[in-house]
């Protein structure tokens, strides 16, 4: 494989009037309120105009991954730049996608930045694919930040687009590149997103019905206020329904391993018969999802790690575990379903499951102990593990065929809930 | 219907502006209650260029067409629906019928005895049913005569039963009130099934090795989806899904699950507040309004099933000015946060656009969009790029989140797929 040189921004480049939006830029360039550097994190205090932006920076190019049985696949996807210098990031992003992409957490009231960099596909010279962020969900959306390349804009190889988007809306959301869905999609350019509410920022002792709640680090300052500090919950509800104590972030996929064969040796793609044969829990199959440490890294990438997410679920008896599941495989309805431990749902379309969406609307939770999903769905469940007996339990895709990593032992969409 | 346009070319945008918003953008269907349909054998045309031998319904003198007519009726009409089949395959007359899941006594007369119910077995055997449309809402009809086959075939369609209540209304409740509607009949096909009928091979037809290989709404798979209604050059498939609203307008979307799998039915821009399901407001108590709706991005869609939900869009909170630098106001008068005609978000009014987009070389344009991250404004776009959104809308993919079901016949894009515009206001939505 040949290692592509790129053309390396080293100035700004020259500011051109492109109508109402203001001044056009080149290259690699971060976009990020407080940021002197360039490295999409803001400096001292940031920006007083922008207290507080949030900033990411993506990578979007590809990849390699490694199924549970082995076997590497090549891959689209997006790696993690933030921290990494404008000059550096097309170098570090080369090869560098991971899967499920980086996770991207923010909370209610954040203003987000998040800059993608092309960094092209090294492996297919032949393909200059531009790519975007479609944040799956969010509400209110604007065409130009909504990464539909047939409705706006998308960014060609060796440069950025920022991306804005005000969080108002806390939720289990997901995100993805749009550029040619299916295949990119497929590829593996997907990764979890979710918005925490700011019920979590509230002063200690606050009431919420009869629940008190708890912030013992409590300032009116929020940069000096951790939301994971003291009381969570998964949304504005006014009751403390939503608290959780830990929360899991598992996104339902799969992978058609001929169709990333097809792609990484620009063979057609079987888009007609695409058929999933790794079912996966944030980008790894069983055994993988239980695993401290990742999957061997794939010599294909250089031996760059490219799934650092498990699945394991750890709680202490008596806590409540916040599942914030979504889907993004592009085939298939999965169903979970949680052995031994009943489910509650509690949201759905990043929403609280109330009448309307709305926190005064009508309870709709309900129990259960399976949830469906399809592509480009998100469910939030509690367990509570209240009486549950320590021991190991099992999340688990009720579409037993998918119980295999491509038909070999068991494997495939699985973790496991330890009670300790 | 009054509007002007108004275009300041030096700047490069347009602004609409209008007196009236226009209520109630129609869903095409044939209006009750009485129907005379014929089943008959016919073609439809794929975006890919292929071809795909069908069954359909049709009025009575007109070719027969996919999906069947959507019958239009109001809440309280005794409907009577006569049909005939003009199937055949190699000579042999194939018997047909209809079934109206939802409805409640319906009857059947005339016709043949059939297994689901009676059945025309020819076009000298014409069966009637008659029903009262008891509940407003969303159904399907289809048909009752080896369904495996015959849905498959294309012999389907969508009923729409209007509130007594009136106009405007979905059920008889406030909280269904729309201005715009639009309807959602998602099916997909086997071709190959389809081939085997048309080479006469019906005894032989394996259903259960149904694959498929199209995906459509309305009939039409993307980009047809978007060709105007009617369009001469799809004859067979008479209905469209462009959607289109305006700022604070709400619009009804009736989605039918009229295939056989499931799907996840994505409609960007935000979320819907899921009203009905199966013709039933989602209510605790009669008269309580949809206390029980859900809010969604994604709908699932089971088979079988048909969905009420309502896409309301503001652009509120996005932290931006929508408008831009295009000379606007924003007036409140009534302390709502929107201007009043526009529904502009006032708090976000003059707030500057938050980010430098790239140079032109350095970005894809797609073809909807307008030159500008501004609502009804038209920016400069390089030679060749955009001119396929008129007014300087939003343009919004709404599609099966199987993005799988985004292709025709191994071809993407195309499938389960359309786009919906939230236009500047005042833009005229017939
Ligand atoms: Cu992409
Ligand atoms: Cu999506």
């Amino acid at each position: 494989m040949e290692r592509i040189l790129w053309p390396c921004r080293t100035a700004l480049a020259v500011a051109i009037a492109a109508g109402a939006s203001g001044t056009a830029l080149a290259g690699v360039t971060v976009q990020c309120p407080g940021d002197q550097n360039g490295d999409a994190i803001s400096d001292g205090r940031g920006d007083p105009d922008h207290p507080n932006a949030r900033c990411v920076h993506l990578g979007a190019g590809d990849g390699y991954v490694r199924m549970a049985d082995g076997r590497p696949l090549y891959m689209f996807g997006f790696s993690d730049l933030t921290g990494i210098s404008e000059k550096k990031a097309m170098d570090t992003g080369m090869l560098a996608a991971t899967f499920p992409a980086p996770t991207i957490v923010a909370d209610e009231g954040d203003e987000l930045y998040l800059t993608l960099t092309n960094v092209g596909m090294a492996v297919r010279p032949d393909l200059f694919d531009p790519h975007t962020v479609h944040y799956h969900g969010f509400p209110e959306a604007s065409s130009i930040f909504d990464g539909v390349p047939e409705a706006s804009v998308s960014i060609n190889m060796g440069s950025s687009l920022t991306y804005y988007y005000n969080l108002v809306e806390p939720g289990t959301y997901m995100y993805h590149c749009h550029v040619e869905a299916t295949e990119h999609m497929q590829m593996g350019m997907l990764g979890n997103l979710y918005i925490r509410p700011i019920q979590n920022r509230l002063p200690d002792g606050t009431a919420l019905g009869t629940h008190v709640h708890s912030n013992p680090d409590y300032n009116a300052d929020r940069n000096d206020d951790d939301p994971t500090v003291g009381d969570t919950y998964a949304y504005n509800d006014g009751d403390g329904s939503t608290r959780y104590d830990v929360d899991y972030a598992i996104q339902l996929g799969s992978f058609d391993p001929a169709f990333h064969d097809a792609s990484e040796t620009t063979q057609p793609l079987p888009f007609a018969y695409m058929e999933d044969r790794y079912a996966m829990l944030n980008g790894r199959g069983y055994p993988d999802t239980v695993s401290s440490t990742p999957p061997q890294a794939p010599a294909e990438n250089g031996g760059i790690e490219s799934q650092p997410l498990d699945s394991l679920i750890e709680a202490q008896q008596g806590e409540r575990i916040l599942l914030r599941l979504s889907n993004l495989n592009v085939t298939n309805f999965y169903t979970v379903s949680s052995q031994g431990i009943p489910m509650q749902v509690i949201g759905r379309g990043a929403r609280i499951l109330r009448g309307g969406g709305t926190p005064d609307g009508r309870d709709l939770y309900y129990r259960t102990s399976s949830v469906t999903l399809g592509g480009g769905e998100a469910a939030d469940v509690l367990l509570d593990t209240t009486g549950i007996q320590p021991g190991t339990y099992f999340l688990y895709t009720t579409n037993f065929q998918y119980l295999t990593n491509n038909g070999a032992d068991v494997g495939g969409m699985m973790t496991e809930i330890v009670i300790n | 219907m009054k509007w002007t346009r108004i275009c300041n070319w030096i700047a490069g945008f347009c602004w609409l502006t209008l007196a009236v918003p226009s209520a109630g953008a129609a869903i095409d269907g044939i209006p009750g209650p009485t129907f005379n349909l014929t089943a008959a054998a016919d073609t439809i045309s794929m975006p890919d260029g292929g071809s795909v031998p069908v069954w359909g319904y049709g009025p009575e003198g007109s070719r027969s067409q996919y999906p069947g007519p959507t019958l239009i009726v109001n809440q309280g009409d005794t409907v009577t629906v006569a049909l005939s089949s003009e199937i055949a395959v190699n000579g042999t007359p194939v018997p047909t019928s209809m079934l109206f899941p939802g409805q409640t006594g319906v009857t059947a007369s005339g016709g043949s005895e059939g297994l689901l119910t009676r059945e025309s077995t020819g076009p000298d055997d014409p069966v009637t049913y008659s029903f009262v449309a008891r509940r407003p809402g969303t159904y399907m009809y289809h048909s009752g005569t080896r369904p495996d086959l015959q849905v498959e075939m294309g012999l389907l369609g969508a009923l729409i039963v209007r509130p007594s209540q009136g106009a405007g209304l979905a059920y008889n409740h406030a909280d269904s009130r729309f201005d715009h509607e639009y309807l959602f009949l998602l099916t997909e096909m086997d071709p190959a099934l389809h081939e085997q009928v048309a080479a006469g091979n019906l005894d032989g037809v394996d259903t259960s090795a149904y694959y498929p290989m199209y995906w459509f709404i309305n009939g039409r798979a993307a980009p047809d989806t978007m060709a105007p209604a009617g369009a001469s050059w799809l004859p067979t498939q008479p209905y469209n899904a462009m959607i289109r609203t305006r700022p604070g307008d709400t619009m009804l979307m009736r989605i039918v699950g009229a295939g056989r799998d499931l799907h996840p039915f994505h409609h960007h821009g935000n979320n819907t507040r899921v009203i009905a399901r199966d013709g039933r407001l989602l209510q605790s108590a009669p008269g309580a309004g949809a206390d029980l709706a859900y809010s969604e991005f994604t709908i699932k869609t089971v088979p079988g099933a048909t969905y009420d939900a309502l896409f309301h869009w503001t652009g509120r909170k996005m932290g931006w000015d929508i408008y831009g630098d295009a000379p606007h106001e924003c007036n409140d008068g009534d302390g709502d946060d929107f201007d009043d005609s526009t529904w502009e978000y006032c708090p976000d009014h003059g707030e500057p656009f938050p980010v430098q987009l790239p140079e032109a070389q350095e970005l894809a344009f797609g073809g909807q969009y307008s030159g500008s991250p501004f609502l009804g404004t038209e920016g400069s776009l390089p030679p060749g790029e955009g001119g396929l959104n008129e007014y300087g809308g939003f343009f919004f993919m709404w599609h099966s989140h199987v993005e799988k079901e985004m292709t025709n016949f191994d071809v993407f894009p195309g499938g389960m797929m359309t786009m919906m515009v939230v236009e500047p206001p005042g833009t005229p939505i017939p």
